[in-house]
C-alpha cells in the first residue's frame, strides 16, 4: 500500500494542532480569565467552525487567502509558493476544524482550576502572567493535553476544506481522507479499507486516551 | 426522476432538463458530479433513474452491477477538452506553452475518476508536457470545481470541458482530440435503487437527449454527436 497519504496526514495534522495549540490555548486564556469588550464575539468566533459547512470555511479560506487575496498574493511574493494548493493550505485547512476544539476544551480546563491557588501566587507576588503559566496551566494540563489528542483527531479527519483549498495533489496535499474517497471512487477497495482501518484505529486511541486523561482529573479530586 | 450526471453536463442538461420538462410535462432533478463517483454510488443502489457518464466504461460498470439496463445503454455524445483561462491575455495558445513557468497552477480534474481529467493528462503526456506540468498541476474533484479553481483566479489554466467553457464568459483554446482517448460519453437507464425506478420516463429522457431538440442543445454546448463528425464553432 501506498503510505504517502497517511504519512502526509499525520505531518499535516501535528503541525495543525501545534498552531492550533499557540492560537487556541492563548484565546481560552483570554476568554478564561479577562472580561472585555468583544469577549462573546471572539469566543463565537473560534467555535464557528465547528458548526459551519465545510465548503463555507473553504470558501472563506479562497477567499481570504488565495493566489488574488491580499494575504496570499503577498505570501506567494514572500515565499515563491502560494497558500492554496500547498502543503501550508492543508495545514491551515486541518488547523481551522482542530481551533474550536482546542479553544473550548481548554478554557473549560482553566476555568476549572481553583482559582484559590491562583490568588495565591499572586499574593506571594507573581504577576498575573507568572501565575498563569506557573499555576493555572500547569493545573489544566490533564485538559489540555485532552483537548490537543481531540484537535489532531479533528485534524487528521479533515476533509471539506482541504477538498477545496488544497488541490488535491499527491504527495502533496492529498492527505488520507482524501486518498480514501479518490480509492472508492476508483473503485480501489482495498487501498481505501487499509487506509480507513488505520485512521480508524488511530482515532479510537485518541479517544480513548482523552477519556482517560479526563476521568482520571475527575477522580483526583 | 433524478438523473445522475457527469459534472461536464451541469450547463447543458439544465437546459436540456427545462425542454424536456415543458415538452413532457414530467419532472427531472439532476445531480451533477464525477463520473466516478455516480458510477460508485449507483452501483451501491442510489435512487437514480438514469445514469449520463462522461465515459462509456462507467456504464458497463453500472450494469455489470446490474443497478442499471444494459439492453438501454446509448451513446450520446463526445467530449472535446478545452484550455480555459479567465482573461485572454494569460490563456495559451498550445499546449507547449504551459512549459512556460508563468502558468504556476494548472487544475485539471483527477484523473483517477474522472475522464475530462484523464484526457487533459492524456493529451499533455502526449504532448510530452505533463512532466514538466505535473508538478504544478492541481487537481478538482471534478471537472467544474477544477473550472472554479480559475474562475477564482487560483489557477492560471484549467482544462476542462467544452460544454462548461462556452458559457463562462472566459477564453478557451480547444485541444486536438487526437491527443487523449476519445470522451465516449454514454447513458443508459437505471433501476433506481431501492426506491424502484420510473424505467418509463427514465426512457423518454433518454430518448429526448437523441431527438432533434435534444441535440440542437448539445450541439450548442459543443459536443460531437453521434452520426456527427463536424467539429464544433472554436472561439
Amino acid at each position: 500500500m501506498n503510505l504517502g497519504p497517511l504519512i502526509l496526514s499525520f505531518e499535516v495534522a501535528t503541525l495543525a494542532t501545534l498552531l492550533a495549540a499557540v492560537i487556541g490555548i492563548g484565546v481560552a486564556a483570554l476568554l478564561a480569565n479577562y472580561r472585555f469588550f468583544g469577549r462573546d464575539l471572539l469566543d463565537v468566533i473560534f467555535t464557528a467552525p465547528m458548526v459551519m459547512p465545510p465548503t463555507v470555511l473553504g470558501y472563506y479560506v479562497l477567499v481570504l487567502l488565495g493566489r488574488r487575496s491580499v494575504i496570499g498574493h503577498a505570501f506567494e511574493a514572500l515565499t515563491g509558493s502560494s497558500i492554496v494548493f500547498t502543503f501550508v493550505g492543508a495545514v491551515v485547512a486541518a488547523t481551522i476544524g482542530a481551533l474550536p476544539l482546542v479553544v473550548k476544551s481548554v478554557r473549560a480546563a482553566l476555568e476549572q482550576t481553583d482559582p484559590t491557588l491562583i490568588l495565591a501566587a499572586r499574593t506571594l507576588g507573581a504577576t498575573r502572567l507568572r501565575a498563569f503559566f506557573s499555576v493555572q496551566l500547569p493545573l489544566a494540563t490533564r485538559g489540555i493535553a485532552a483537548a490537543l489528542m481531540l484537535a489532531f483527531a479533528r485534524a487528521v479527519g479533515d476533509f471539506g476544506v482541504t477538498l477545496m483549498v488544497a488541490g488535491d495533489i499527491p504527495g502533496k496535499t492529498r492527505t488520507a481522507s482524501l486518498a480514501i474517497y479518490n480509492a472508492i471512487q476508483a473503485q480501489r477497495e482495498q487501498e481505501a479499507m487499509l487506509m480507513v482501518v488505520v485512521l480508524t484505529t488511530v482515532c479510537l486511541a485518541l479517544l480513548y486516551a482523552v477519556g482517560k486523561l479526563t476521568a482520571r482529573r475527575t477522580e483526583d479530586r | 426522476m433524478r438523473v445522475a450526471a457527469a459534472a461536464d453536463l451541469a450547463i447543458a442538461f439544465k437546459e436540456i432538463g427545462t425542454a424536456f420538462e415543458a415538452s413532457s410535462g414530467k419532472k427531472v432533478e439532476f445531480s451533477f458530479g464525477s463520473t466516478g463517483l455516480l458510477a460508485k454510488q449507483i452501483g451501491e443502489g442510489a435512487p437514480y433513474d438514469v445514469f449520463a457518464a462522461a465515459n462509456i466504461s462507467y456504464v458497463d460498470e453500472v450494469v455489470k452491477a446490474d443497478a442499471c439496463d444494459g439492453a438501454s445503454k446509448r451513446l450520446y455524445a463526445k467530449g472535446r477538452i478545452v484550455m480555459w483561462s479567465k482573461d485572454k491575455a494569460q490563456l495559451p495558445a498550445s499546449l507547449d506553452e504551459l512549459r512556460d513557468p508563468r502558468y504556476a497552477k494548472i487544475a485539471i480534474a483527477n484523473p483517477d475518476h474522472a475522464p475530462y481529467g484523464l484526457a487533459a493528462r492524456q493529451a499533455m503526456t502526449k504532448s510530452n508536457v505533463w512532466h514538466t506540468v505535473e508538478p504544478r498541476a492541481v487537481y478538482g474533484e471534478n471537472v467544474q470545481q477544477t473550472m472554479m479553481f480559475a474562475q477564482s483566479g487560483n489557477a492560471e489554466v484549467a482544462i476542462v470541458a467544452l460544454s462548461l467553457a462556452v458559457t463562462s464568459g472566459g477564453s478557451y483554446v480547444l485541444i486536438d482530440p487526437e491527443l487523449h482517448a476519445p470522451l465516449d460519453q454514454a447513458m443508459v437507464v437505471c433501476k433506481g435503487g431501492s426506491e424502484g425506478g420510473k424505467p418509463n420516463e427514465a426512457r423518454s429522457f433518454v430518448d429526448f437527449v437523441a431527438s432533434e431538440p435534444g441535440r440542437v442543445i448539445m450541439r450548442k454546448y459543443g459536443f460531437l454527436l453521434p452520426g456527427e463528425a463536424a467539429p464544433p464553432p472554436s472561439k
